[in-house]
């Protein structure tokens, strides 16, 4: 079993993850057409603003926005995305494995911070699932399948924080890490999760300042 | 008296039809929504019925064309006219709702009112009913 998890099962992940979003990726391409138009670009006029106009400026361009309506909600979920994308990639113990395997690797962040930060991204699902669990609105549209996604973001880097101390049975433990990391990988671009790639291809859809080829597509 | 309409059958196969042609899009709409409720506070209706949780963008499209995809067309009369009040009354097509994933929500409202016309459920206004559609 450990054999399987550690061995040919990561490869599967990982090629059904990379066909996935490849797969994904062209569906998108195929189900949407260029449009015939495209929004004008924005006239953005530059002026030399001091310190203080900066700020208000950047404050200003805040108004109306989800930093504003929701700012809890928005800076836990930005730091969680930043450190569940940021952490894997840049953890010392996943670029030493790569080193050995591939004989590359990419910088590492020292393990204290990446310990800490797992913490942090622990602590913003806990956060989430209360919200889940205690705000109305959240509540209503919550299904069992939300919990499941969220459990699945959650117990890699559970194990992971409790295989670095070394608690319970290390074995167990890192071959737990392994599997929930095979099935986040499967599960990104079949489940909800696959917002991590259509959160930047809905962005040809939008004829906005945080659009690529500003809104040129549409379905 | 029951209105002539409200005894008609609903034709399913006509549903699933129109649920089919835009499955591709609806589908990716509504699987990758991250159920995080953000669209709330941009929908004016929402603010309005004192933040209102089946006044929120999300909810409106996954109780209606979510249910409608989940049930795959097979619906009956009773089904699509408790959702006409949430795809004619609740939600007004305004587009301001704000998505941070990027899913457009009124299309998929306006989907789940086409298949509601498609088959003769929609506010008339010599209705008799005590919901008011103001």
């Amino acid at each position: 079993m450990y054999g399987l998890i550690r061995g040919p099962m990561v490869s599967i992940a990982f090629i059904v993850f990379v066909f996935g979003m490849i797969f994904q990726l062209i569906q998108f391409f195929k189900l949407t057409r260029k449009k015939g138009w495209v929004y004008p670009p924005g006239e953005i006029k530059f002026e030399k603003k001091t310190a203080g106009q900066w700020v208000a400026f950047c404050l200003a361009s805040l108004r109306g926005t989800l930093w504003r309506t929701d700012p809890l909600m928005m800076g836990v979920t930005w730091v969680f995305h930043v450190f569940l994308v940021g952490i894997p990639i840049f953890l010392l113990g996943h670029n030493i494995l790569l080193d050995q395997s591939w004989r590359l690797s990419l910088w590492s962040l020292p393990e204290s911070v990446t310990d800490l930060f797992s913490l942090v991204v622990l602590a913003c699902i806990i956060f989430f699932l209360g919200r889940r669990l205690f705000v109305t609105r959240v509540r209503v549209i919550t299904t069992v399948y939300d919990y499941v996604v969220l459990l699945i973001a959650a117990v890699p880097f559970l194990t992971g924080y409790l295989a670095y101390h070394q608690w319970f049975d290390y074995d167990t433990v890192i071959t737990l890490h392994i599997l929930a990391g095979e099935v986040m990988l499967i599960a990104i671009p079949f489940t909800k999760l696959g917002h991590m790639l259509y959160f930047f291809l809905y962005r040809f859809l939008i004829g906005s300042e945080y659009s690529f080829a500003r809104g040129a597509r549409t379905w | 008296m029951p209105n002539h309409d409200e005894m008609k059958p609903v034709d399913t196969r006509k549903i699933r039809e129109m649920l089919n042609q835009k499955k591709g899009k609806m589908k990716r709409y509504l699987s990758f929504c991250a159920h995080c409720s953000l669209c709330a506070e941009s929908c004016f209706l929402y603010m309005a019925h004192h933040k209102d949780s089946q006044y929120m963008p999300s909810y409106k499209a996954i109780q209606s064309l979510g249910k409608l995809y989940k049930k795959r067309g097979k619906v009956d009369r009773k089904f699509l006219t408790e959702i006409k009040g949430i795809v004619w009354r609740n939600c007004v097509l305004c587009g301001r709702c704000y998505c941070p994933i990027g899913i457009h929500i009124p299309s998929m409202i306006a989907l789940a009112r086409s298949i509601c016309r498609s088959q003769d459920v929609y506010p008339r206004l010599d209705e008799s009913s005590a919901e008011s559609w103001l």
